[in-house]
């Protein structure tokens, strides 16, 4: 007899605390073997690859609340007021994770267990890695067990493809691309909802489908992709769920086949709003396919992320992976980007460049709340430079507190998250006998920073540098007192700043340059840096909606900004500061040196729908790409937007039920946004 | 060498292949009625004034010229009209070398009548071809065909304007007779270049003209493609900026009325294409 919600969630409760057990991991596999044992199945009538179940936040719950513990002491600690005026943030990160599918597929869930047997078998003498070994076991067997209840119960329910399919999955490896799907499913259940490791990338279909899809006609081939589109679109999960195409092997040959052809046709026939899709580009990638993946993108279908093969690799190898690892990298999430064999975390740590900039102008004090935060100083620059010299060290010292913060929060792993499934599936893990997060046993134990408001922070520069350095309209003080009093009575200097003042977008080499200046400050005090996991920090450069969240506890800043308003967009332009179009926003874009934003930097291009419509239209977008990634741009994406449409659907949502925007790393339904971000939206589009 | 710019558009494609920088040039020796660029007729510089963003600050103490227009913070004062050496302007193209590389695009002169200003656009022109970059002359044909023998060893194409056949059509909608005009696209034609005609299609103005152009057209060689062009009325604002009389025709262009210009262009081989749609 299956549990209800509330038995599951009872149970949970019990392994908060480790429930007796010597330590976590005993307790987590407990857990985990129960939930597999006992959850309820059911299947919904659309599905046809799995069943669902019904205790998806269990694990996750188990994990927040031991977490929340230590988050809560170092929230009380010197460093909390930082964290509350959301200079920095840092967390664990239990969500940015893939697996490494390249065994997973092939060997599908009983060859895993298998691989993980004959490990135990070579390491019978090491009495700590026979422990990890038993465990991993113990839950991958009661895994089978799982999948084997699921095709009873789809049996019984008179699925019968799905039945057959998960009894031959129970004990052997994918015998075709209906199975070899399914794997990807099964395994995506067992990791997201009993391991509780949120995993964030379905891996590269096309190479990962392609050996069992040659094997189907072509008619069945493109049925079966379209349903397994449609079934993971169905899961409705937060910030979408991706998946890559593309890339390029260790030779560099580019991986795209006839399967990816026929996933970009499955994915527009099948209107999905929840599939997100990281195209990996290289050099030699047939332009007929960036042509079609375009074409999708202009008919209104742009959950597809544009990313740099070469870039992403050229970013890793500097982080010191190996070239091997670098090439066969993964993306997950919006476009955070690791190794083979690595544990990227790549949503850690969040840093307010602004607020560099507020306490380098305020002696180190917050200017809303006066509490100090960064470090004191005279508040006297004769020069720019000096003033520049000052942020600098103030931008410095708060890189130094966001690790601090992440590592605070990142040492209790062990006490916080066993993860047996995703272990089972790395190499690395398997080798050292460790699991990956509770004994960082993968070969890469990343963590991250990202950047949040490069833009605004540059604007900023640039007009404290013109106005009161250059142009002598005001003194600093005075501007800081204007900046403290959020630019009251002071409006149409606010707008002259905002309106006629040089930033960063506009392709001005002057502006331009604080930008890298930025990057490459922020990469030295980061990428590379030790982390406690025995891994390193890696520098990523986007700030996606945090940035509204960053910016309500922001003051206003020199470019024009209010107190309080969203600092700016990933590594972009501030919205309605790219006066000169497209071009030389990527012109500015590309300044930075994206070689060290391993963690991504990513541009996002807003295009009206008549710039991009006809032959010419298309040729637009892709040579704006192909220009993009020849200047050494990282990711980028593109939304076209139609200030007609989405007014009318502002007020008639009624009408435009599948209209979708990107946020920022993900698309959204335009209907459940917010009215702000509805405004926003609008303006951007008549820009 | 200076040139009076009214405006650049970077990353333009409506003004030829790929992408472009349209660089546009003040002074027009036309006045057509519908002309969407007003501020580009005058071979001066101008003032404009828009009313609705100006937030009464005080900062030009009530005087609009080109010192307030640079410190207006609302943008309410906009100078139409900026000197550039030929230097600087080949500065600002270049920026988009790699853009125009990827896309077979280049520069587009326009205006007003880009060709008015001669020797700066020949100048330019000369700098450009150096350095790689293609060049289209978007003009309206009404200048001494010495001019066209000056600038063709440097034009890639012509985006040509034909607004009427009928002299007195014509003479109505742009105050000028179109003999010269239609004389200097024949010998530009004759002279193997390639060309690019525009045609504004004004309901109730020129529309009657489709059939004479098709046939005017069609005993022409080098003509690459003839573009079927939406009038619109988005310029009215400019004109009450810039206290010009709006002359905008109060009709509209609608999609199948270019469709049916469209057909009936291509019913004399011609290679026509609705400027509304897929090009």
């Amino acid at each position: 007899m299956s549990l209800t919600n509330e038995e599951i969630l009872q149970y949970a409760e019990k392994y908060i605390e480790t429930n007796g057990e010597a330590d976590v991991s005993d307790a987590d596999c407990d857990t985990i073997e129960y939930l597999l044992e006992n959850c309820e199945i059911t299947i919904p009538t659309g599905n046809r690859f799995f069943v669902n179940v019904n205790c998806k936040n269990i694990r996750s719950h188990i994990i927040n609340k031991r977490g929340r513990k230590y988050h809560d002491e170092i929230k009380n600690s010197p460093l909390g007021a930082g964290i509350a005026n959301r200079t920095y943030t840092g967390f664990y990160d239990f969500g940015h994770t893939t697996t490494e599918w390249n065994s997973v597929i092939p060997l599908g869930i009983s060859g895993l267990k298998k691989r993980i047997t004959e490990y135990a078998d070579k390491n019978k003498a090491d009495e700590k890695k026979q422990k990890f070994y038993s465990q991993l076991i113990r839950v991958y067997d009661a895994s089978l067990k799982f999948i084997k209840r699921s095709a009873d119960i789809a049996k019984s329910q008179g699925k019968y493809e799905m039945a057959e399919g998960l009894f031959n999955l129970s004990e052997n490896a994918p015998s075709n691309l209906f199975e070899a799907m399914q794997t990807s499913i099964i395994y995506y259940t067992l990791q997201q909802f009993f391991d509780g490791t949120i995993l964030r990338t379905l891996g590269r279909l096309d190479s990962l489908f392609y050996p069992f899809f040659i094997r189907e006609d072509e008619k069945t081939a493109e049925k079966l992709m379209l349903d397994f589109l449609k079934e993971i679109d169905s899961w409705n999960v937060q910030s979408n769920i991706p998946f890559a195409i593309g890339g390029t092997d260790q030779k560099g040959n580019c991986l795209i086949n006839k399967l990816s052809y026929t996933i970009l046709d499955v994915y527009e026939k099948a209107q999905t709003s929840n599939v997100k899709i990281h195209l990996l580009c290289s050099d030699n990638m047939p332009s007929d396919f960036i042509e079609k993946a375009f074409i999708s993108v202009r008919n209104g279908n742009n959950s597809i992320v544009f990313m740099s093969d070469k870039k992403i690799i050229e970013s890793l190898e500097k982080l010191g992976e190996e070239k091997e690892d670098a090439v066969d990298y993964h993306v997950v999430g919006c476009y955070e980007c690791g190794g083979n064999g690595e544990i990227t975390c790549s949503c850690n740590g969040k840093l307010n460049i602004p607020k560099a900039l507020e306490y380098a102008l305020n002696g180190g004090r917050d200017m809303i709340t006066n509490e100090l935060i960064g470090l004191e100083n005279s508040g006297i620059f004769n020069t720019f430079e000096d003033l520049y010299c000052e942020f600098e060290r103030q931008l410095v010292h708060l890189c130094n507190c966001v690790m601090k913060v992440t590592d605070l929060h990142e040492m209790h792993y062990g006490k916080i998250h066993f993860a047996p499934i995703i272990s089972g599936t790395y190499t690395s893990a398997l080798e050292n006998g460790r699991d990956i997060y509770c004994d960082y046993g993968a070969k890469y134990n990343d963590s991250s920073v990202n950047g949040l408001g490069i833009a605004t922070a540059v604007d900023s520069l640039a007009a404290i540098r013109k106005a009161v350095f250059e142009d002598k309209i005001l003194t600093l003080d005075e501007f800081v007192e204007i900046l403290k009093s959020n630019w009251n009575g002071k409006e149409p200097l606010r707008l002259l700043i905002k309106n006629k003042f040089p930033k960063f977008g506009i392709g001005d080499e002057k502006t331009d340059a604080i930008a890298k200046s930025i990057v490459d400050t922020l990469s030295d005090a980061i990428s590379g840096k030790p982390n406690v996991k025995g891994g390193k920090y890696r520098l990523g450069m986007f700030s996606i909606n945090w940035r509204w969240e960053f910016g309500a506890r922001t003051a206003a800043s020199a470019d024009g900004r209010l107190s309080g308003e969203p600092i700016s967009q990933n590594t972009g332009a501030s919205f309605g500061a790219d006066k000169e179009g497209a071009t030389a926003h990527l012109i500015s874009a590309t300044t930075i040196d994206a070689s060290k934003t391993p963690n991504g930097a990513i541009v996002d291009l807003d295009l009206h729908s008549s710039a991009v419509r006809g032959k010419n239209g298309l040729n637009t977008l892709v040579s704006t790409l192909k220009t993009y990634f020849d200047m050494g741009g990282f990711a980028i994406h593109y939304n076209i937007l139609d200030t007609e449409v989405l007014k009318d659907a502002k007020i008639n949502p009624e009408k435009y039920p599948n209209l979708q925007v990107r946020l920022c790393g993900w698309n959204v339904l335009f209907s459940s946004l917010s009215e702000k971000e509805k405004d926003e939206f609008i303006m951007r589009s008549m820009r | 060498m200076k040139g009076l710019v009214s405006g650049i558009k970077r990353m333009e494609i409506h003004d030829g292949d790929g992408l472009r920088t349209t660089v546009f040039l003040k002074g027009c020796p036309l006045k057509c009625l519908w002309c969407h660029n007003p501020e580009s007729i005058s071979f001066e510089k101008q003032i404009g004034f828009y009313e609705n963003k100006c937030m009464h600050c005080g900062i030009c103490g009530g005087i609009k010229n080109e010192k307030t227009a640079e410190t207006c913070p609302a943008e309410a004062i906009v100078l139409y009209g900026k000197e550039y050496t030929t230097d600087e302007l080949l500065d600002i193209i270049m920026q988009d070398e790699n853009f125009f590389k990827n896309s077979g695009g280049g520069v587009t002169f326009s205006g007003g009548e880009c060709l008015m200003q001669t020797d700066f656009v020949t100048e330019l022109a000369t700098k450009l071809t150096k350095n790689g970059i293609s060049i289209y002359i978007d003009t309206c044909g009404f200048v001494k065909y010495e001019v066209f023998e000056r600038i063709i060893p440097y034009t890639d194409k012509f985006l040509y304007d034909i607004k009427a056949i009928d002299s007195d059509v014509h003479k109505k909608c742009t105050g000028q007779d179109n003999k010269l005009i239609l004389d200097n696209l024949k010998r530009l034609s004759e002279n193997d270049c390639k060309i690019e005609i525009r045609y504004p299609l004004v309901k109730g103005y020129n529309d009657g003209e489709c059939d004479k152009i098709g046939a005017f057209l069609s005993n022409l060689k080098g003509i690459t493609k003839i573009k079927v062009l939406q009038y619109h009325s988005y310029a009215a604002s400019r004109y009450k900026a810039l206290n010009m009389e709006n002359t905008l025709p109060d009709t509209e262009t609608t999609f199948s009325d270019i469709e049916n210009a469209v057909r009936t262009l291509k019913s004399y081989g011609l290679n026509a294409v609705n400027g509304m749609a897929d090009d």
